[in-house]
């Protein structure tokens, strides 16, 4: 399989670790990824104050993955989101089309965007990527994080369920690690507000980590890089902020996939995570060990007590 | 109280007039949207259903003046769960983008630093191409914070460059003439 590859500025720069991590498990899986030549930024989140501008800037992606006659595929959400609505918009409204065709100078006949989520369950498929699996997660204790764009809105992201998604727990599990549920699994990191509104954004990152804690997690797997950004990058400044002790590594989905698929940790640049993830190697294989439910006080966690005494 | 002579009829055509406002007039505030935001789960003062409600009211000034319309995380809930498709996250999009200009025309003052964040970012998109994270943050944080604000960045600034992960110098594309001439279209409106 071949595919066109946008990493978008994140990949290339503070999710290095996602861009390293993407490029050894897709060879691995027998995917040859060729990077668009020259692409420039989708606008993120910071352009939604003017939807042509940004569906604008986005657009520039499509024609140069056009070029390569592949499907694109995009780790990023907030890039695949932002790709996929342009995609749309050039084919549907006409005067848009035109204005970005005049500054082009090119025609747009439209690319397939996915994310690689969506490339890695429903393409490569988790019996052939689980297939070439050398090594057993067990005794990483996951819950799958999928925030906001990876399935949302559905009219833009087709792949899972936009209020219930399994795809990424499905892969968790085909690794041999534990899945866990979890509640939060779509509701917002806070991301948008990191600059803006600090408190605001730690205090809805913070929610994800009191369920994961109270589910018994030893690690969060995300598919996003603003995801990431949150929970791994910002994770010491939260724990200062609210004064508590989180010391929850987060990895890409594509970091858990490599150690099962045997890669090395550091072509996964598991050492480029923030939060440090040497502990959470250590537990792997190290089979069942009690999960402590400390200040269980969620719902579901009082739920899974309840089921335990039975 | 609300008097009907302070109101503005025309500002739900004003709203749907602009790019991503324009399913507004279909909403018939069933609070579905709030129902379900994250951010109404932290500040129960945030409500976007009443963001919408005044707006379709005409309750224009307090609309484009309140600091809520600056608190929506982008999440999509509300656009996805939505039973009437009023496509909210744009629609607050497009209430930004008419206050923004409000403000640039000094008929309102915007005291959250949402739009400058934006606007920091989509100029280093603008001149390079893509966005310059060092630049962007710590300007934003210059300005906003002052010196010891930046200073404050600095430790999490650094050890992200340890890690590889932070360019000092922006990065710049060689298509920047057309990512110019993309600006220059979508600014006809």
């Amino acid at each position: 399989m071949k595919l066109a590859y946008y990493p978008g500025c994140t990949l290339h720069g503070t999710a290095r670790e996602y861009d390293a991590s993407t490029k050894v498990v897709c060879k691995a899986a027998g995917v040859d990824l060729v990077e668009i030549d020259d692409w420039n930024c989708c606008g993120a989140l910071e352009a939604i104050f003017d939807k042509e501008l940004s569906m604008g800037l986005s657009a520039r992606n499509n024609f140069k993955a056009q070029k390569t006659g592949l499907d694109l595929v995009i780790p990023c959400s907030i890039c695949s989101h932002n790709l996929s609505r342009a995609d749309t918009a050039l084919k549907n409204d006409e005067a848009f089309r035109i204005k970005i065709e005049r500054a082009l100078g090119e025609k747009y006949k439209g690319v397939k965007i996915k994310h690689l989520l969506d490339v890695m369950v429903n393409d490569i498929g988790i019996d052939a990527i689980s297939g070439k699996f050398t090594k057993s997660l067990k005794g990483i204790k996951a819950v799958a994080y999928y925030g906001c764009l990876l399935v949302r809105p559905s009219e833009v992201s087709k792949f899972d369920n936009p209020e219930n998604p399994m795809s990424l727990d499905n892969l968790i599990k085909s690794t041999g690690a534990d899945c866990l549920p979890f509640m939060q699994k779509t509701k917002c990191c806070g991301g948008n507000l990191l600059m803006s509104k600090q408190d605001y954004a730690f205090l809805l990152t913070k929610k994800l980590f009191d369920e994961a804690k109270a589910a018994g997690a030893n690690c969060v797997v995300v598919a996003c890089p603003m995801c990431h950004m949150l929970l791994d990058g910002q994770q010491s400044t939260i724990e200062k902020a609210h004064n508590t002790v989180i010391d929850m590594p987060i990895l890409y989905f594509t970091q858990l996939i490599g150690l099962a698929l045997g890669i090395s940790e550091k072509e996964l640049e598991l050492d480029k995570n923030m939060v440090s993830t040497s502990k959470l190697i250590g537990s792997i294989g190290k089979g069942e060990t009690k999960v402590e439910v400390k200040g269980a006080t969620t719902d579901m966690a009082k739920a899974e007590e309840a089921e335990a005494a039975k | 109280m609300i008097k009907s002579s302070d109101l503005d009829p025309n500002f739900k055509y004003e709203i749907s007039n602009e790019p991503g406002g324009e399913n507004i007039k279909k909403c018939f505030n069933c609070t579905g949207c709030t129902v379900g935001c994250p951010v109404t789960e932290i500040d129960k003062s945030y409500n976007p259903r009443m963001i919408l409600r005044k707006a379709l009211l005409g309750m224009r000034k307090e609309v484009l003046s309140d600091d809520s319309l600056w608190l929506c995380a982008s999440c999509y809930i509300c656009y996805e769960r939505c039973p009437q498709d009023v496509k909210i996250t744009e629609v607050i999009g497009a209430i930004r983008a008419i206050a923004q200009r409000e403000a640039k025309a000094g008929k309102i003052k915007i005291t959250n630093n949402k739009p400058l964040f934006d606007h920091l970012f989509i100029d280093s998109v603008k001149s390079n191409g893509k966005w310059y994270e060092a630049g962007v943050s710590g300007t934003f944080m210059l300005k906003t914070k002052g010196i010891g604000g930046a200073i404050g960045y600095a430790p999490m600034g650094l050890e992200l460059f340890m890690k590889g992960k932070l360019s000092i110098l922006p990065h710049k594309i060689k298509g920047t003439e057309e990512i110019k001439r993309i600006f220059e279209e979508v600014e006809k409106k």
